[in-house]
């Protein structure tokens, strides 16, 4: 039955097809900027392309967290709502005061990790689709955001501003930690036990408990991770803002999605990554830039963005055979 | 296991419970909310409530068709704006009402399909698909109006999402024909049959000779169009058109859906339990805001209502 | 080194074990057999830590031991290669041996090459060739048996459970796996092997144990048995009127009632010409992998094929699709009924007419009450115990659903019935109505094409056998000709036993 192709043939296809994503949009991203280029003499310049750069830092944080979720063929749409209440909360308890951040940043972000897992373990003991569970409880917390405050409230120390604002050898310092905390993460799923059970999990999580893999664990672990990303995109905006914001989160929620989907994780788990959504984040973002450039209205850029959503998740469909 | 019950006779109070316990927490629902608050159950309030009720439950509708087909709708919302700000689109007299109608629903027709013919032939995850189709429309609409809508709605469209019939709110009646007509479609009709099938089981589905597809882009069809309609409804309700007419009816559809025991998983629940699970959802808003608690405490029950609804009926259908 | 006293285990509706009895020593090859649903895969599932007994006790090295998990069995040393395979089909080949047990370097992290090194150690081991970078998802069935087992064999294994090991693999192949299991044996491991292949049995086996519906039958030293012996244990004594009188005659000259003529799928059935005559119950026999299934999803116009033509009754079906299919009077009973069959979420009734709902409609709506009466009548017809026609399916037993299945296709169908392992997960005495079910469809001029891996059932149920090997027809038998034997042979092929 087993019909061994070349050696050298069948590395170039195994290549081609498990990093087949990543290189499409890696292509892509190559392609828009040249296009780009052409169309427009500003857009390809460094400092515009460092401007989407550093603007992309929030949706790059969101979307980290987020990718691990869709890898275990789940989905967090509590992430816009936990942005919110955490920027609030940081903005509202520090006040501006740079003392009290030193002790209210960790809590807070301790707290979204918290709140993260708690999502995890009532996916795992409730058996409801994590979609139900994550719109729950983050409906919960946009309304509790909300008793805390309705308008933005608070500041955040002036001093924290470098993190979104300043530049260290010509890069800004927000999204540069933002890109390495995604070859963090890549790190981590490739190189840690952990990692490496929520791509088994993601493949089939029948095959993953036979195995001994612990569910909960997986889950805890995946969402914990999105809620903290989540987390930290909400400090950064509301860092980059001055202020916290209880609408803060809205939008980013489904459009945390977007990135990870275009970056070739597929929505039925166990395949794609984090390098991946990087990248979809900095085509979604340059994209929206390039299409402000050529002064299409916010109103078509919309219609963009939903055609790239369907592109992306056409693209990478596998074809099914028979009754599969 | 005694011979008796390897037939599968199961308990009789938790199936009772699972079919009817919905009927029976709406019913304790409004008794506890008179108790608390008296002006709960006044006729004005009531009245209220219902005239709430209708788009929120002619959306449920087509959002419990498309959910038991396995899929989910998250366009619905978007279809209801697109809907409202085409009132305004034409001349302000009766005269384009025709005209309004018939581009309402094409666009609707338009969008059911392209749902429809994404989640089928095109594989894309339903949520992600009415995702896509609900941005674009959202950008469409904002093309169409510039950003802000303007012009004014034909007086008929406010008579139907304001008026009264013999002191009956016209959209109620609407409403209750659509859910008549409706139900008939989903329990007695072929069509219905089909949609449990495939929603339950697709591969048995296709067994059975059943065109799976054609099932299902018919369910975004449903769903849309009576989105398109809920949104003339309210647009017409309101007098006055902006572009996030219906704004959160997409997640409430699903929760109110979800709520009345229409499972996600497919091929369960109905029409019934879905206007019910609406009803609740409109009940327990009106509740909070009468005895006077913050307006956020609707949306924090809300969500746990969610995850509490859908662990309810797990558990049941585990058990 | 193990052994299970009075162990009980039941599902929903079915008692899977009762009171068994079962004992490995080190150093021996224990085989386990019985026919299909005598228990044997639940037994090695408890044994495994993936099902935990409802009574009984497991000693293992000297002491009891209750096993939750797999896990704690596979720290004991007890590592089971089960028929459906544990593979994570986008991991790679190396990620799939060591899941669990990868390399670590000194700091914990996972060493991805010295995964990669020690995993093509093992396959180098199992002397087979392949490439441990390779998504498992892509391999061969065979290379994935391999790796199944090549996960055990990083371990410190004591106790090893084959279950059906060599049903998907070649001749060379299986010298390979024997070779390998004799080497562990000499090196103390207990294996406990379960196949059908009997022969197999008494070339590498020590010692044998027959279950039969859920119970101890017998344990053997293998010298002290014989291959008739096995068969009537495993089968017991009431083989005679278990199965119904074949048809008097089979009339070959009228036209069949299905015919299949060339039908390719890629990889999978490579031209296969089959006929079903009207009133016979034709056997497709062959191994898991064979094509069978697949010939009947082609057949039935739900796997694209290559090409190949459907006949029924003489007329051509074109375009195949299971509509024009039914249309025609030709019915598919699937083998994984719950997964394909039953409409869980719906009644008794409505399992019943879901196949024939053009009966039932006139205009736009569907008549309950007609089809209350219809699966009333089916109900009586089969002899199906439920709470009645708006019962729920999902609680019923094997036997019960498999009658609703019956009920659903013989009011669809009138002229072909295609049965995919009929009895599956059906008990003994449902087994025998569906049997008596089946003949008397076929004596009222229904054809049956019946896809069985029982070998039992094939050859005490056909008129004639057809068997499948690689995707191919290799024989058709008839009349005496159908025996266990020579169906294995075609269906196996091997050498060994032309020698």
């Amino acid at each position: 039955m087993s019909n061994p192709a070349l050696p050298g043939r069948s590395d170039l296809r195994r290549a081609l097809s498990s990093n087949g994503a990543l290189l499409a949009v890696i292509a892509l991203l190559i392609l828009l900027v040249l296009v780009g280029a052409g169309l427009n003499d500003r857009f390809a310049t460094v400092s515009n392309l460092t401007n989407v750069f550093e603007q992309s830092a929030g949706l790059g944080l969101v979307s980290l967290g987020q990718t691990l979720t869709v890898l275990t063929a789940g989905i967090d749409l509590s992430v816009g709502s936990m942005m919110s209440l955490i920027s609030t909360l940081a903005s509202g308890l520090i006040d501006g005061d740079l003392a009290r951040a030193a002790w209210v940043i960790p809590a807070v972000l301790v707290l979204a990790a918290a709140i993260g897992g708690g999502n995890g373990l009532l996916i795992h003991w409730l058996g409801v689709h994590p979609l139900i569970v994550t719109l729950g409880t983050g409906t919960v917390m946009q309304g509790v955001v909300l008793l805390y405050s309705l308008t933005p409230t608070g500041a955040m120390p002036f001093e924290l501003e470098w993190i979104a604002y300043d530049r260290f050898l010509g890069l800004p310092i927000g999204a540069t930690i933002t890109v390495l905390l995604f070859i963090l993460v890549a790190l981590m799923l490739r190189y840690t036990t952990i990692g490496r059970d929520v791509y088994a999990y993601g493949d089939d999580p029948e095959a993953a408990r036979l195995m001994g893999i612990s569910q909960r664990k997986v889950l805890i672990f995946v969402y914990a991770m999105s809620g903290f990303f989540a987390g930290l995109a909400g400090l950064y905006l509301s860092i980059r803002f001055g202020i916290g914001d209880p609408y803060q989160g809205q939008n980013y929620t489904l459009a945390s999605i977007t990135p990870v989907v275009v970056g070739g994780t597929m929505l039925t788990g166990g395949r794609g990554g984090v390098i991946g959504t990087l990248f979809g984040v900095l085509l979604v973002s340059l994209l929206n830039n390039l299409l402000n450039f050529l002064q299409v209205s916010t109103h078509l850029q919309l219609v963009v963005q939903g055609l790239i959503i369907i592109a992306a998740v056409s693209i990478y469909i596998e074809r099914k055979r028979g009754l599969a | 296991m005694s011979g008796a019950t390897q037939t599968g006779a199961p308990a009789f109070g938790g199936e009772f419970f699972a079919r009817y316990g919905i009927f029976l927490f709406l019913a304790l629902l409004i008794a506890g909310g008179g108790l608390i608050s008296p002006s709960f159950v006044s006729s004005g309030n009531i009245n209220n409530m219902l005239v709430q009720l209708a788009p929120l439950g002619i959306v449920v509708i087509g959002q419990a068709f498309v959910i038991i087909s396995r899929g989910l709708d998250l366009s619905v919302a978007s279809v209801m704006a697109t809907a409202a700000v085409m009132t305004s689109l034409y001349t302000s007299d009766n005269s384009s009402a025709p005209l309004i109608v018939a581009s309402a629903l094409a666009m609707a027709l338009g969008t059911g399909l392209v749902n429809g013919l994404l989640v089928t032939k095109r594989n894309v995850s339903p949520f992600l698909a009415t995702l896509a189709t609900a941005i674009m429309l959202q950008g469409i609409r904002f093309w169409m109006t510039s950003g802000a809508p303007s012009g004014n709605i034909p007086p008929l469209f406010k008579q139907i999402g304001a008026g009264n019939l013999g002191g009956v709110p016209i959209s109620l009646v609407i409403f209750l024909v659509i859910a008549v007509v409706f139900w008939v479609v989903l329990h007695r009709s072929a069509y219905g049959r089909a949609l449990y099938i495939v929603g339950g089981n697709p591969i048995a589905g296709r067994l059975v000779g059943l065109s799976s597809d054609r099932v299902i882009i018919i369910a975004y069809v449903i769903s849309s169009t009576l989105a398109a309609t809920a949104g003339l409804i309210l647009a017409g309700f309101a007098g006055v058109v902006d572009n996030f007419v219906g704004r959160g009816f997409e997640l409430d559809s699903i929760v109110a859906a979800v709520i009345g025991g229409v499972a996600l998983s497919g091929g369960r629940g109905g029409i019934a339990g879905a206007v019910v699970g609406a009803a609740i959802l409109i009940a327990i808003f009106n509740l909070v805001l009468l005895i006077g608690a913050p307006v956020q405490f609707q949306i924090i029950i809300k969500g746990a209502v969610i995850v509490l609804a859908a662990a309810f009926y797990i558990k049941k259908s585990k058990s | 080194m193990l052994a299970l006293t009075g162990i009980e285990k039941s599902f929903p509706g079915v008692k899977a074990l009762s009171n068994v009895d079962f004992e490995v020593r080190a150093g021996e090859v224990h085989a386990l057999v019985g026919e299909n649903g005598a228990g044997k895969s639940t037994l090695t599932k408890i044994i495994g830590g993936a099902y935990t007994p409802d009574g009984g006790t497991i000693t293992y090295d000297g002491t009891a031991r209750r096993w939750n998990d797999p896990a704690a069995a596979k720290a004991a040393g007890i590592h089971i290669i089960y028929q459906e395979f544990v593979l994570f089909p986008h991991l790679s080949v190396a990620e799939n041996i060591f899941k669990g047990y990868e390399k670590k370097t000194a700091f914990g992290l996972i060493d991805h090459r010295a995964t990669r090194r020690a995993a093509q150690e093992v396959i180098a081991r199992l002397g087979v060739r392949i490439d441990v970078d390779e998504r498992a998802g892509v391999l061969s069935v065979a290379d994935q048996q391999m790796v199944e087992i090549a996960k055990a064999l990083i371990h410190d294994v004591k106790l090893l459970i084959l279950d059906e090991p060599t049903a998907v693999l070649s001749e060379p192949e299986v010298e390979l796996l024997f070779d390998l299991v004799r080497t562990l044996r000499a090196e103390g491991v207990g294996v406990i092997y379960i196949s059908h292949r009997l022969d197999e049995i008494f070339e590498l086996c020590d010692r044998v144990t027959v279950l039969k519906d859920g119970q101890h039958v017998a344990t053997r030293p293998i010298g002290e048995t014989d291959h008739d012996e096995l068969v009537s244990l495993m089968v017991g004594r009431e083989i005679e009127n278990y199965f119904p009188p074949n048809a008097e005659a089979v009339d070959m000259a009228v036209p069949p009632v299905l015919h299949l003529r060339n039908i390719s799928v890629p990889d999978r059935v490579r031209n296969v010409t089959l006929s079903v005559q009207p009133g016979e119950i034709l056997g497709l026999a062959g191994l898991i992998g064979a094509g069978r299934t697949e010939l009947a999803h082609a057949a039935f116009g739900v796997l694209d094929h290559d090409g190949g033509e459907v006949f029924v009754h003489g007329q051509k079906v074109d375009p195949v699709s299971p509509g024009a299919m039914i249309k025609a009077g030709v019915g598919y009973v699937t083998e994984d009924r719950k997964g394909q069959g039953l409409f869980m979420n719906l009644d008794v009734a409505r399992n019943v007419t879901g196949a024939s709902l053009g009966e039932f409609v006139s205009g736009w709506m569907i008549s309950g009450r007609q089809e209350i009466k219809a699966a009333k009548t089916e109900i009586d017809n089969f002899a199906i115990r439920c709470r009645g026609p708006l019962g729920d399916v999902d609680k019923l037993s094997g036997g019960n659903q498999q009658k609703i299945i019956f009920g659903r296709w013989t009011r669809a169908c009138h002229a072909a019935l295609v049965l995919d392992e009929p009895t599956r997960g059906v008990d003994v005495g449902a087994k025998a109505e569906i049997y008596k079910i089946m003949r008397n469809l076929a004596n009222e001029g229904i054809g049956i094409l019946m896809i069985s891996s029982e070998l039992q059932e094939v050859v005490g149920m056909s008129d004639r056998v057809a068997v499948m090997r690689e995707g191919r027809l290799s024989g058709l038998l008839e009349g005496p000709d159908i025996t266990e034997e020579n169906i294995m042979h075609l269906a196996a092929q091997t050498d060994r036993e032309a020698a």
